[in-house]
């Protein structure tokens, strides 16, 4: 039977959309989670939420663009709402990660495994913007936007998030402030 | 743009392509190995945040939005159907209680009644007050007026729950069937049709007129109230009530 009409047309169109969405932007919102939470499974379950979320609000969402920072919004609350509290202000990454050839190539698993040791002991007001800035591609006043800060304060927290993984990386040495050699 | 500054935005955007920033890296050697280390930094650092997304985690989402979505579906759809159960037996339950009010109805009573006495419209003979006036008496009523002289039937009859007096009055050749219902009380005149059938009610001071006719042409309600009120009611009471109506509603009913 050839179904057609509005409502029909308009409910394919609204799933259409959120399959896109979904297909476009789970992988960046997993790893968004991830950095967040340290937690593969909890990273998941944000994801989920988050889409799923997103699917009931989906008529909120104007343009194709906007859509990584709004889902990441969400997020970021549902984050908020439902794990802020439990989480310590650094967390413990897991080491129960799905290989992967990138991950796991040799010359960079030394380099990633330090950096992630690194993230796991960064504080979470300097890890956050670092994620937003750079899974979520934002600058510093979009950033300042989300958070609901300055965009002063945004690229201090943003300058001395990559001071201290730098510092944590040399094994707690600070590095130079402004390294003028 | 000098070297403090530009080291301050190099470590907050690194990825930052400010045209003022360029310029400064193009124009200091020390500036431009910081550049470079920091977007090998970045470089390490992309890496390290490329974590390998779990296997099928997009299908799973769709698959769970796709779930509840129709659960959802189903859920109102269930909804819907037993909103629209609830409306028609509502409905229903109201036309069958409406249907049973409006059966009860003095306008319906008196139009079922009539099949049963249908040849009385068809007599011709005036009966006389005494006839009347006997059965008058079976109600317990006393005519306080003259009784109209073109009375062709009376017979005590059942309608409903009512005990009633019932008359035919002819009036210009126009058979009029008279229910006088003692005791019963309506608060105002009221004209109805039903089942082909015209009719008047008129409320008297210790009960209610009710007037049928299945003929088309003049209804004679007017004159055939005014008679029985001055038979049932006397003179004086038909007056008043003339007068009251005059008052309350000129150009409407003069009974």
């Amino acid at each position: 039977m050839k179904r057609s009409g509005p409502v029909y047309l308009a409910v394919s169109s609204r799933q259409r959309q959120f399959e896109a969405l979904t297909r476009a932007h789970a992988g960046d919102l997993y790893r968004f989670a991830y950095w967040l939470c340290g937690q593969d499974a909890l990273a998941q379950d944000l994801v989920q939420e988050t889409l799923l979320r997103a699917w009931k609000s989906l008529d909120a969402l104007r343009e194709a663009e906007s859509a990584k920072p709004w889902l990441l919004t969400i997020l970021r609350r549902e984050h908020a709402r439902l794990h802020e509290r439990k989480t310590p202000d650094t967390v413990e990454l897991e080491d129960n990660l799905a290989e992967d050839a990138a991950w796991a190539s040799p010359e960079r698993h030394g380099d990633a495994a330090e950096l992630r040791e690194a993230m796991s002991r960064l504080p979470h007001k300097y890890r956050e913007p670092l994620l937003l800035q750079v899974l979520g591609g934002m600058s510093c006043d979009e950033i300042a936007a989300e958070l609901d800060q300055q965009p002063g304060a945004v690229m201090t927290q943003l300058f001395r998030a990559r001071q201290k993984l730098k510092s944590i990386l040399q094994g707690g040495r600070p590095e130079a402030q402004h390294g003028l050699p | 743009m000098d070297c403090l500054e530009f080291r301050r935005r190099l470590g907050a955007e690194p990825h930052s392509r400010a045209a003022e920033l360029l310029a400064h890296r193009d124009s200091c050697a020390a500036c431009a190995a910081a550049w470079e280390r920091a977007q090998a930094f970045e470089r390490e650092l992309h890496a390290a945040f490329e974590v390998p997304v779990p296997e099928g985690l997009a299908e799973r989402v769709l698959l769970a939005q796709a779930t509840g979505e129709r659960h959802r579906q189903t859920r109102r759809r269930q909804l819907a159907f037993a909103l629209a159960a609830s409306l028609l037996l509502a409905l229903g339950l109201g036309g069958y209680g409406w249907k049973r009010m409006d059966a009860r109805s003095l306008p319906a009573l008196a139009v079922a009644h009539m099949p049963d006495e249908i040849h009385s419209l068809d007599l011709v003979q005036p009966i006389g007050t005494p006839a009347i006036a006997a059965g008058f008496a079976v109600r317990g009523v006393s005519l306080r007026g003259p009784a109209p002289v073109d009375v062709t039937y009376v017979h005590d009859c059942p309608v409903g729950p009512y005990k009633t007096v019932h008359l035919v009055s002819r009036v210009g050749g126009t058979p009029v069937a008279v229910l006088y219902l003692p005791h019963k009380q309506v608060a105002k005149a009221s004209d109805f049709q039903r089942d082909g059938w015209h009719g008047r009610i008129v409320p008297l001071q210790h009960g209610t007129l009710v007037m049928l006719t299945d003929r088309g042409g003049a209804r004679p309600f007017d004159a055939v109230a005014r008679h029985w009120r001055v038979a049932i009611d006397g003179e004086g009471s038909a007056q008043t009530a003339q007068r009251r109506a005059v008052n309350e509603a000129p150009g409407r009913l003069a009974p």
